[in-house]
Order: C-alpha cells, then structure tokens, then sequence
C-alpha cells in the first residue's frame, strides 16, 4: 500500500481511534483504578474486603433475624433474578421467533412492528406503568375483582421483579433469535426431510443448531442489562430486592465513588468471564463436527 | 422392464400460474432419465413432486405401483442432491454423509463404516473431517451426492447438480455420474437446462416447455426424430423451414422439392422441415439444389459455422472447408437429412438463423405473422 | 398460522401490548388515579404544556440527541470506512473489540466509567462544575459510534470493490470516486445508522444519569426524578405524543419503503416479459 493511501485510511480512523481511547479505554482503566484506591486516591484493597465481607442482618420470615454476607446475596439474588428472566424470555421468545420467521412476509413485517412497539415507550415509563398494573390496588387486581378472583399480591416480590425484566427486554430475546431462522436456507430443512427427518427432527437436528447463535445473542443481550439494572428493581420490587445495579447505584448517589468502582470493576470482570465461555460452548456446539 | 415413478395427469399451479399441465411420465427401475427444457419450463416442479416437497394440485403419482401424492419426503424411498448442494453448515463432511444414518439411528460403528465406504466412493476419505464450507465447489458436490446415496434409496433425484461448476469440472463430473449410476444401479432422475449433457449422459430424455411434455425418448431419438419445433431448435442447432408435403416421400420447401423417408402425411399437408447444419453438404453453385450467399463466417475449432441466405431465409451450416463471405454457393442435401414434423405452436418460433445478421426484429415479427396466417 | 401459534402470538401481544394501551388510556383520564378511569379529560395534555421544567428537558433531549447523532455518524462512518480497509490482523481485531465494547457492557458500567474519568479530570484541572452538557454529549456519542458503524461495515462489505475503481477509471480522484461511487451505496447503512443513534440517544437513561451535570436535565432523567415521588398521568400525556410521533414517522418510512418495494418487483416482472 502506497503511503499516500496509509495516510487517507489513518486520516479516517484516527479520530475514532483516539475518540474510543479517551471515551472507552481510560474510562474503564479509571474504574480499576478507583475500585483499588481510597478516598486520597491511595492504594487499597479495602473495597474488595468490604465487598467479601460485609455483614448485615436479616428478618426471616418467623420474625428471628440471621447474619448474611450483604453484597455476596445482592450478587446471588442478581444473578438469580436475571438467570430466571432470560431463561423466560428465552422460552417464551423461541417459539415466538419460530413462529414469526415461518409466518407469510407480510405477517412478518406487521409482527415485528407489533414486538418493537413497547421499545418506543420510555423504559422508566414502561416500568411504571407495570407498576401501576401490579400494585395491590392496580389494574390487575380490579380485573380480577371484576371476575370474582381473589386478589394476588405481587408487587414489591421478586416475581413482580422478573416480570418487569422480562417485559423490558423481551424484544432483545426475539429479534436475534428471528433474524437467524429468518435466514435460514429453506432448501436445508427440505434436504433434512429428504434424508429421513420428520419435522421434530428437521426441528432438532438442522433448525436448532443453526440458530444457535442467534439464541446466544439473544441471551447476551437479556443477561447484560437485566443482571445490571436498578430500575426495575427499586419500582417493582417496592426497594426491597437490592440488585447489584442498585448498590452500585446507591454508593454513587451516597458519592461513595471508590466503593461504587469496585463493584462496577467485578460486575465487569464476571460478565467478561460469562461471555467467554457462553461464545466457547456455543462455538463447540454449532461448529463441534470439525476436528 | 418395471416402472418404478408413474405420473398420471400430474397439474401443478403456483399462484395461479400453470406450472405443469397434465403431464404423464412413467420412470422405469435401472433407468438414467433427464428432464430437459429450458428455465421455467416446469422441471424442477416435476422433481419436487417426486421428492414430495410440493403436492400436485390435480391427477396421481404412483410409486412403485402405490400412490404417494401426499407422502412426506421423509417417509419416500427418493433423496435429492439439490442444486446449491443444501449441505448442512453445522456439520462437517462426516457428519453431513452421516445425517439420515443417524436419524435411523443405526449403531455408531455400523456408521462409521458406511460413511468411510461412501466416502472412498466419491474419493472424499482425506477430507471427512473438514468443514464442509471450506470445500470447494466440486467437493462439495461429492459429498452432497454421498448424502444422498447412503441411504439406498431406489431413485435419486438431481437439480441441475452441476450448474455451479466450471465447464472442465462438468465432464468430469457427467462421467462420473453416469460410472456411479451404472455401479449402484440405482434410477437417476436428472434435471438440466443443457442439451449436451443431457444426451450424453441419459438413457431417457424428457423434453419440456411451457409445463408439457414435448417429446420422450432415447438421446438419438430426440435428436434424430424431433416431434416439433420446439424440441428440434432446443436439441442442437437446426434449421427449421416452412414446407408442404405433396406426397409420401415428396416433400417441398425453399421453392424446391426433395426427396425424403417420411411418409403418411396427407396431400398438400403443410409441414414444418428440419435440416441439422451439420446434415448439409457445401458443393459448388452448379451441382447445388439450393444456392445461396454466404453473410458470415465463424472459425468453431472442428469446423466453420457459416450463415447463407437463401431466398431470404439464413440457414446455418456446419462445414470442415472454408468458404468466404459474400461467396455464391450450392447446397447439396441427402434425403435421410430432411426430417418432416407436423405443424405445431411452436411453428415459426424457431429454426432461422437471422439473429447472426442485423435483421433481427423484422424477420422475427414476419415469422410471427406467417405462424398466425 | 396453524391455530395454536395464532393463539400463543396472541397472548405475548397481549402481555406486550396491554401496559401500552393501558398507558395511553389513563393519559385521557379525567382524575388523578392511574387504576380507575372516571372520564375523558385533555387535562393532563394541558397541564403538561403548562410545565415548562418537562419542556425543557424534551428540548435538551432532542438537542442533545441531534448533535450526538451527527458527530457520531461522521464519525462512524469515516471510521467504517477505514476499518474496511484495515489489513494488518491486529488492528482488526484492536478496532473490532472496541467497536463491540459499548454493545456488551452494561450501561451501567460505560456511565460509571465515564463519570469516574469526568469527576477525576474536574478535581485535575479544577473545574467548578465537571459534569455538564459536554460531557453527556461525550458520552452519547461513544455509546452511538458502533450502531453507526455496525450498520455502514455491512455495507462496504457487500458493495462491489469495482465501483470506486471503476469511477477513477473514469477519470475521479480518490475523494470523488468516494463521493460519487461509495457513498451512495453506503447511503441506506448510514441513514439507518443515524436514526439508531438518535433514538439510543432519545432513550437513554443509565449513562446519562452519571454524566448529567446538575444544569442540565434530559428527559429520561427528569422523568427518573419524578418516579421517584407518585407520577401523575401528565408522563403518560408526553409518553402518549412521543409514541404517536414515532408511530407516524414509522409510518412514513414504512410506506415510502413498500413503495420503493412495489417499484422494483414491477421493474422485475417487467423484464421478466420483455425476455
């Protein structure tokens, strides 16, 4: 290449080079260096103690209290909450992707249009209009009322949590999941039912592995922000479910920064390892007939 | 010999249109067949039909004497080497081959051994564990007739199988084929758009247009005895001319009359006349029954392919001697060169070479004109 | 459809639809209640064009969503560009991981990220206040910048290398080639590219929420501070008029594509005869 046309190409580049460097790069680099210092910007590892070791105390149900490890369950309760909606998401999106990629053209264009709607709404608006429909007084408990059913109390539980979840991120589970059995080559299922497959088996043998990549973005992209909110929780969830997206939150708003690093560096660190393995297991699934 | 395929007044219509129109083919055990006709001419739905991945709308295809209309592929003793190959891109070559083996689920070793045979069979056994999207064109047509073979099936169905491969690897493959079909015995039920390869690799030639049948036969069959125009001008070159029979073995065209072997036409029929370019001897203006001016003149390699006009009419003609243009010359034709057809849709369409001059459209619409007179 | 997708497509429209259309009910109602509706009122439509500290927020909304949205399609788009012809395997993958960064890491993550920097920088060079307009501005660019080019690499990687050549061929320099050849083919990815980044940017909450400066309010926000004591149905009045605009633009598009759609099977079907 001539150094006239390197000079171009760098010309192009360089300004998201550098923009991505400055706004992306040093940015993360100041979260682990937050998340090791102290207020007089000393190192420390006492974040990372306090994160590991901090104890609070719990009321059971039977009125007795019991010692818990705070931040350790507000990390176990994130990644139950959000394990629980993708895994919803995910079964209630397949089929609907399924659904919608063998549905006529037309069909297809109104159902997508139909599934992004909600994604038009403010996400804040939307939670609390769920809000306003699960409360003990709200819509879902008049209708209820209306067909003689006893009331449900659900907001301020963790299934009013989850439902919020995956109501708000839905749409991230289908579109990719859609987009890859949309591609999908028809002469491929019909050459699966040639070679003796019946549709449950064109279904799990060529269908299935084939949209795998799709399912695992589609994950991806459910996991992420539900596992990080700190909305839907503290609506919802009445303030009483602390998520990791709500402590990390909560220390910004008390301006613990050092503190609120530290849990955005391993919140970080912990997805980093969930995305690399998820790519691996699915590269060994979709692609493990080669040597 | 036993029919294995029977179509009975097969109809098919996609969106209103006529794809198949009441077509009758009967498919026999052993049998290398092609459908031959041009793009849209409804072969590709025949063998949809046959692989059951389209129903027809009216009339019965019998299998093995059982009719089958609505039997799904995978219950069809038929597999299908598809035209882009449909090869599975999650699998690699072992596995693709592997695919109906393990749907039977037969025992792991059992497999193992049927792939590596099929595999050495299409010459594959170095590459069973590569990744089919890394093969090359050729290869990964091997590996989509192994798939298609391993199941035994007693047809195998192929769509245009080698329309993606450069011109040396086709007759590689077309020998191929036919060394494969020989050894496994199995019917083959071929689609193609190309004429040569049809009457070189078949034993059967089915030639369709506009969702008919227009001719079934042996390869020297087709080519020696077209039924009408249209089957004359898509099989070789031909020139096709307007004639009238004035009676058995009397036939007139180009403002002559010749001798031929055709007979049982009525007196005065008008018929249409097929003369093959290579049929024609070029002989001087004195000793020709036809004469006329050489307009063109291009080198083939074997031979030269010349255009004469003659009264208004360009013939082609295949010739080892070289003439030059704007040469007056005489043609000289054999009786057993002249084949009479009678009179078709097709008449007219076909068979005159004024495309290779500038006249193009003007001769084309006359011949319309004179078709509807 | 068989029966039984038609039914469970159904009942997903329902659980997905219903909060929509309860919400842009209640904005007609005539009390304050957001569970029982006691009448058709324009109230709350009234009320909100009488609340200039919403109005406001919407206007910085949208002028911070513009100027986000251009700098980040220039940007991205030369950038496409030049990831494109990137060769050396390194760099590709150096660009490539930085471009995915933004789309993989939780918001909350990139906003914290970026206020830590931001708060750091302000207590360096001793600025009063450290978060403001410009650095929100910052921050919806470099979460727009990978939608842009995510939509413009696609693009130049389906686009036939020969066009630009094929210009300068023809006697254009490099940049005229660019001009003429590439980038209207390109045309459609950054159109889309744009209208993503406004909306991302229109939308967001979690990264504006860390680098909002006290001054200025985008809506997200303002609507955050509100939730956080009882809402009254003057959000859902805004919500409703922000739906019903984005309904129309769709609309728009929508229409102008099937017609550009109907043109080009008519061309085809066209051809198809004269051959």
């Amino acid at each position: 290449m001539s150094r006239r046309k390197h000079g171009a190409q760098w010309a192009l580049l360089s300004p998201y080079g550098v923009w991505s460097v400055i706004f992306l790069v040093v940015p993360l680099a100041f979260v682990a260096y937050y998340a090791f210092t102290d207020n007089g910007f000393a190192f420390t590892t006492e974040n990372l103690t306090r994160f590991f070791t901090a104890k609070s105390s719990v009321t059971n149900a039977d009125g007795s209290t019991r010692e818990v490890y705070t931040y350790l369950l507000i990390c176990l309760r994130s990644l139950k909450l959000a394990a629980i909606s993708t895994v919803i998401c995910l079964l209630l999106g397949y089929p609907l992707a399924y659904i919608m990629a063998r549905a006529h053209a037309r069909t297809q264009r109104m159902l997508l249009t139909l599934i992004m709607i909600p994604m038009w709404m403010n996400f804040l608006i939307r939670t609390y209009a769920w809000m306003t429909i699960l409360q003990d007084t709200g819509i879902l408990n008049g209708f209820l009322g209306a067909l003689h059913i006893s009331p449900v109390h659900i907001i301020g539980t963790e299934g009013a949590v989850v439902i919020g979840m995956v109501y708000d991120y839905f749409p991230y589970m289908v579109l990719p999941i859609y987009s890859g059995l949309a591609k999908l080559d028809v002469k491929l299922l019909e050459a699966a039912r040639d070679l003796g497959c019946n549709s449950a088996g064109v279904l799990r043998r060529v269908i299935f592995p084939l949209s795998l990549p799709g399912v695992l973005s589609g994950v991806t992209m459910v996991l992420i922000p539900s596992i990080s909110t700190f909305y839907i929780s503290q609506k919802l969830g009445n303030g009483k479910f602390f998520l990791i997206g709500d402590a990390i939150e909560g220390q910004y708003t008390a301006n613990n920064l050092h503190f609120a690093a530290l849990m955005a560096f391993l919140l970080m660190l912990a997805l980093l390892l969930c995305m690399a393995l998820m790519k691996r297991l699915t590269n060994r699934l979709v692609y493990g007939g080669g040597a | 010999m036993k029919k294995i395929f029977e179509l009975r007044n097969v109809s098919k219509s996609f969106d209103g249109e006529t794809v198949l129109d009441h077509i009758n083919l009967d498919i026999y055990d052993n049998e290398f067949l092609t459908l031959l006709g041009p793009s849209g001419c409804g072969k590709t739905t025949t063998l949809r039909l046959l692989g059951g991945f389209d129903q027809p709308d009216a009339g019965d295809i019998l299998f093995m004497g059982e009719r089958i209309n609505d039997l799904p592929p995978h219950k069809r003793n038929v597999n299908t080497v598809f035209q882009k190959y449909a090869l599975f891109p999650h699998l690699n070559v072992f596995e693709n081959v592997a695919f109906p083996l393990r749907e039977r689920r037969e025992p792991k070793a059992e497999i193992a051994k049927k792939v590596e045979n099929m595999l050495s069979l299409v010459m594959l056994s170095n590459l069973a564990h590569r990744r089919v999207t890394s093969l090359s064109g050729g290869q990964q047509q091997r590996v989509a007739i192994a798939r298609a073979l391993i199941g035994h099936p007693k047809v195998l169905l192929l769509d245009e199988p080698l329309g993606a491969l450069d011109r040396k690897l086709r007759k590689d493959m077309q020998a191929e084929l036919k060394k494969i079909q020989q050894a496994t015995g199995i019917t083959f039920v071929f689609v193609t758009h190309d004429q040569e390869e049809a009457l070189s690799m078949s034993d059967t030639v089915v030639v369709m247009s506009e969702g008919k049948i227009q001719q079934i036969g042996s390869p020297m069959d087709v080519y020696n005895e077209p039924k009408n125009a249209f089957v004359a001008d898509f099989i070789g070159e031909s020139n096709i001319l307007d004639g009238v029979m004035l009676d058995d073995y009397r036939v007139r065209f180009s403002g002559q009359t010749f001798q031929c072997l055709d007979a049982g036409f009525d007196t005065r029929e008008a018929v249409d006349v097929v003369v093959r370019p290579e049929d024609v001897d070029v002989v001087p203006v004195e000793r020709g029954q036809l004469c006329g001016v050489v307009t063109s003149v291009t080198f083939m390699g074997v031979h030269y392919e010349i255009i004469v006009d003659i009264g208004g009419f360009k013939w082609m003609l295949q010739t080892t001697d070289f003439v030059a243009v704007d040469e007056r010359i005489g043609l000289y034709i054999e009786p057993d060169a002249i084949h009479i057809m009678k009179k078709s849709r097709y008449s007219g369409l076909y068979g005159d070479y004024s495309s290779f001059s500038n006249e193009l459209d003007e001769l084309s619409d006359d011949a319309d004109g004179e078709a509807e007179a | 459809m068989k029966t039984t997708s038609k039914v469970y497509t159904a009942i997903i429209l329902v659980f997905l639809l219903a909060p929509i259309a309860i919400l842009l009910v209640f904005s007609f109602n005539d009390s304050k209640s957001l569970s029982v509706f006691s009448g058709f009122s324009l109230r709350w439509y009234r009320e909100l064009f009488q609340d200039e500290a919403t109005l406001r927020s919407v206007k910085n909304t949208v002028v911070l969503a513009v100027s986000a949205m251009a700098i980040s399609t220039v940007m991205g788009t030369a950038a496409a560009v030049g990831m494109h012809r990137l060769r050396g395997r390194w760099m590709q993958r150096a660009f490539d991981t930085v471009t995915d960064l933004p789309m993989t890491n939780p918001d909350i993550i990139t906003g914290i990220s970026l206020m830590l920097m931001f708060v750091f920088a302000g207590r360096l060079f001793g600025w009063q206040r450290s978060l403001s307009f410009w650095t929100m501005l910052a921050a919806h660019v470099t979460f727009c910048l990978p939608y842009v080019i995510l939509q413009v690499l696609p693009r130049l990687r389906q686009m036939d290398p020969a066009l630009p050549e094929a210009a300068m061929d023809l006697g254009c320099t490099p940049f005229r080639a660019f001009c003429k050849a590439t980038l209207p083919e390109l045309a459609p990815g950054i159109l889309t590219g744009a209208i993503m980044a406004f909306s991302m940017s229109l939308d967001d909450f979690v990264i504006s929420y860390f680098t909002a400066g006290n001054g200025f309010q985008t809506l997200p926000i303002r609507i955050y501070s509100m939730t956080k004591k009882t809402v009254t149905p003057k959000m859902y009045a805004l919500s409703t008029i922000i739906f019903f605009v984005i309904l129309a633009l769709l609309l728009v598009s929508n229409l102008t594509d099937e017609d550009a759609a109907q043109k080009r099977t008519k061309r085809k079907s066209n051809t198809k005869k004269e051959h």
